[in-house]
């Protein structure tokens, strides 16, 4: 197993049979985080650990944004 | 209008205003898509990975079935990684009601505590049946597309079994939910005793028959085997039983109003 590749292996890959299949995936990944920080990104002012969230939710494939609707959509307390 | 449609209805603009309605189908349709492409993928995956000195990967290991592929995503995306997000997702369904105080607000208003139970499983049954049947559906296309065609009849039918073992797990979230105030000790023992159904169910044809997970089992089977286990009527059965309990011990807690301390 090689540790590091250079940018010459991109190449190699034969991106025409991957796309395709992976397109979807990929997409559907895609628009769930965008939703994420979407909808942090209009209550901003709201929540707390705005900067925390937005790593996690970009970060963390898939189960950052699910991490987020559950736990993170909760309101700072009104003092 | 009843009371249990207008209760169904609350339920239904909740899961829209939590954006449920728009994150869960798009992690459930992930869940099944993950699976197929990973399968699709193994061979190349351990080609790069574990090194190629002496290892020769048999040709035929890699010829499964569409069908086997689905069991596979049953097995280990919705039986894992979606249980959890399904009790996760589920846990505040009646303790952010008594937290807030709305539990004993809707019961001096004359509703019965029936139908406020199952308003509340069913209208989130129907929605998590909705997110799982995409998730079936992407995970039926990818092993159609990639591997080959899984037949309708046991695709619909494993899909309808799961549904059996996923409004157990609904009716008992709302249990578990009823009975406990704190959000992470309804996830923690909904999680571990749903893992422990699954579990125990794979152990003994017998405690498979007499654990709700058993439907899940019999989904597993009929679409890695082709065949329908004549065992599946009385798993069926003893599933509903379990269902009827779980709704019994959440309409005794709230008739009793044990959950006012």
């Amino acid at each position: 197993m090689q540790l590091n590749y250079g940018w010459n292996d991109f190449n190699d890959i034969d991106w025409m049979a991957i796309i395709p299949i992976l397109l979807p995936f990929i997409l559907i990944a895609v628009v769930l985080i965008l939703f994420a920080l979407i909808d942090l990104y209009r209550n901003r002012h709201r929540r707390e650990n705005v900067l925390m969230w937005t790593l996690i939710i970009i970060l963390f494939n898939t189960i950052g944004p699910i991490l987020y609707f559950i736990l993170g959509r909760k309101d700072r307390r009104r003092t | 209008m009843s009371a249990f449609s207008v209760l169904t209805k609350k339920e239904f603009s909740q899961t829209v205003r939590e954006f449920k309605i728009v994150w869960l189908p798009l992690v459930f349709i992930l869940l099944g898509a993950t699976q197929p492409i990973m399968m699709h993928y193994l061979p190349s995956i351990l080609k790069s990975v574990g090194g190629m000195d002496g290892i020769t990967i048999d040709p035929s290991v890699t010829q499964v079935s569409g069908a086997e592929v689905m069991a596979s995503t049953i097995d280990a995306q919705f039986n894992q990684l979606g249980t959890i997000i399904l009790v996760v997702s589920l846990m505040g369904v009646i303790q952010s009601e008594k937290a807030n105080g709305m539990l004993s607000f809707i019961l001096t208003r004359p509703v019965s505590t029936l139908s406020f139970v199952w308003s509340k499983v069913l209208s989130q049954f129907v929605f998590l049946a909705f997110c799982l049947s995409l998730g079936f559906l992407t995970s039926y296309g990818y092993a159609t597309f990639l591997f080959s065609t899984v037949p309708w009849n046991e695709f619909l039918l494993s899909m309808l079994f799961y549904f059996v073992w996923l409004l157990f797990i609904v009716s008992f979230v709302v249990m578990v939910s009823t009975i406990f105030n704190s959000q992470g000790i309804i996830a923690l023992i909904g999680i571990v005793f749903l893992f422990f159904c699954a579990v125990t169910a794979g152990l003994h044809p017998i405690l498979a028959l007499l654990s709700p997970a058993g439907m899940s089992l019999q989904a597993i089977s009929l679409l890695a085997t082709g065949t329908m286990n004549p065992q599946v009527g009385w798993s069926f059965f003893f599933t509903l039983l379990w269902i009827g309990i779980t709704v019994g011990v959440t309409y005794f807690w709230i008739a009793k109003k044990k959950f006012q301390k």
